[in-house]
């Protein structure tokens, strides 16, 4: 991970980088800014970043971004070939080699009311892939109803770790899984990752650990790749990333009706939340998710904290 | 002393016409160069326009399917992109520009190319294609003005290489 991840920086930011020993798995953010110090967030806490001593929290020594850093990183990021991301750059972020996130800022180019591209780009947010195998373990009983999946919205507030939960979700029903002495058999499961944030596609092949019955369709609209899934890979369970828009909401009752089982986050904090949105609410009223799984990160990234049925009764609270 | 003076101008003859067939086949070479930065051209036009290809990677792949005299320079692009060992675009396709020394192409015909590893990588595929095509343009102007004096030019090289030959050994003989 160290190694591909620092192939992205500058000579002088990997020389940096790999000059410094910290545990990786633990570093969750990078960011650069122009002429501000390099932060990092490491273990939950911000730190800055100097050249002798490592991680810190003294800003007087801390690494300076300049323009050239910049510059020189972002070629990287790009592969030399920033017009092969120019999709992503409209949307503000690129997936590269081992799911990273970088999400970018800069000067935004406007044509006929829309965003073009952006150029001189001077601020870089890169938020590292983590993929926590085995954190659905204990959702799982609760949505799997006998022999079937209870079409399932997850809720959480952004950063909370509604993609990781998901993303786990998906590679244990697609392996298939036992408990309670008793085993699913894996399920035929299609991804539509619009955001490159569940599989983390690189050059179309996903970064992270979905399974081995699970179809991918990368940076695809929602409501289209979901239509397009069901044509094309006749799956079983369809999995989308933050729904909220009219045609997501139609494209979701289309594959219920057509006997898929779903599996769909949502931004939000609460039930009441989720009802009050425009056309999402609507599915909540007609009882068409099963279960509500509701992640907050009190005291760590991805508690659960409550799980609905679709009359709103409570099956597990972790409440205090 | 005369059968000494046969032999020399037999080779005199015979290096002189040599020079001029040598030009005259110079001449084709640069032709096929150039038919051959058309095609890497196009190729990289489809890779950048139907697949969004990066960089390193296209020209990869038009390395492997090229096997001409600009194989080396593809390659040594491509190579060097994937190492990312600090430089920019340019200074890495200035560098490689060496690589070009197998070729036939002129110092012109090169500027041409030099003019392509400038504008390629940053900005929207729009303007990729746009300095492509302009690259196109240039090479598929020069092929046709060679096409136009080819023909004369290398008769012309091959009876001056004999001419100078014939005349010189007169002035011998």
């Amino acid at each position: 991970m160290k190694e591909e991840l620092l192939k992205i920086f500058s000579v002088k930011l990997r020389t940096l980088f790999s000059g410094l020993s910290f545990d990786y798995e633990k570093l969750q953010e990078i960011r650069l800014r122009v002429n501000a110090p390099l932060l990092v967030c490491y273990d939950n806490k911000e730190f800055f970043v100097n050249q002798k001593n490592g991680l810190t929290t003294q800003e007087t020594s801390a690494f300076m971004i300049t323009g050239a850093e910049l510059k020189e990183t972002m070629e990287y990021i790009s592969n030399y070939s920033l017009y092969a991301f120019e999709e992503e750059v409209r949307q503000g972020f690129l997936t590269v080699a081992g799911g990273h996130r970088i999400g970018i800022a800069g000067k935004v180019i406007m044509e006929e009311g829309r965003i073009k591209s952006m150029k001189h780009i001077s601020f870089i947010h890169i938020r590292l892939a983590h993929q926590k195998k085995g954190c659905a373990n204990h959702v799982l009983p609760f949505v799997l109803n006998q022999e079937e999946l209870a079409h399932t919205l997850i809720i959480s507030p952004p950063g909370c770790g509604k993609t990781t939960l998901l993303r786990d979700m998906i590679r244990q029903l697609s392996n298939g899984v036992v408990f309670c002495g008793k085993r699913y058999e894996g399920m035929q499961v299609a991804v539509v990752d619009e955001r490159s944030e569940i599989g983390a596609c690189y050059m179309g092949r996903p970064q992270n650990d979905l399974g081995i019955r699970t179809d991918v369709l990368d940076c695809c609209p929602k409501a289209q790749g979901m239509m397009l899934m069901i044509r094309s890979m006749t799956p079983q369970v369809i999995a989308v990333d933050e729904i909220g828009l009219a045609e997501d909401v139609e494209a979701i009752h289309y594959a219920a009706n057509c006997g898929c089982r779903l599996l769909a986050t949502v931004h939000g904090r609460n039930m009441d939340e989720v009802k009050g949105k425009p056309f999402l609410g609507d599915l909540v009223k007609y009882k068409l998710f099963e279960r509500y799984i509701i992640l907050s990160n009190r005291d760590y990234v991805g508690r659960v904290e409550e799980i609905f049925d679709e009359r709103g009764s409570l099956l597990y609270s972790d409440k205090t | 002393m005369f059968i000494m003076k046969l032999v020399g101008c037999i080779l005199i003859f015979c290096s002189t016409s040599g020079i001029g067939f040598l030009y005259a086949k110079e001449f084709e070479h640069r032709q096929e160069d150039l038919n051959s930065l058309k095609t890497m051209a196009l190729q990289l036009r489809g890779e950048i326009r139907y697949a969004m290809t990066a960089l390193p990677e296209a020209l990869e792949h038009i390395a492997k399917r090229h096997d001409g005299r600009l194989q080396p320079f593809l390659s040594e692009i491509s190579k060097k992109l994937s190492e990312r060992s600090g430089e920019s675009m340019l200074q890495i396709w200035s560098a490689c520009e060496e690589k070009l020394s197998v070729t036939s192409l002129t110092k012109q015909d090169k500027l041409f190319l030099h003019q392509l590893g400038e504008s390629l990588g940053y900005l929207d595929k729009e303007m990729q294609l746009a300095t492509i095509d302009l690259f196109l343009t240039q090479v598929e102007q020069t092929l046709k003005e060679l096409e136009t004096i080819g023909k004369e030019k290398k008769r012309l090289y091959k009876s001056l290489g004999i001419l100078t030959g014939i005349f010189l050994v007169i002035i011998i003989l």
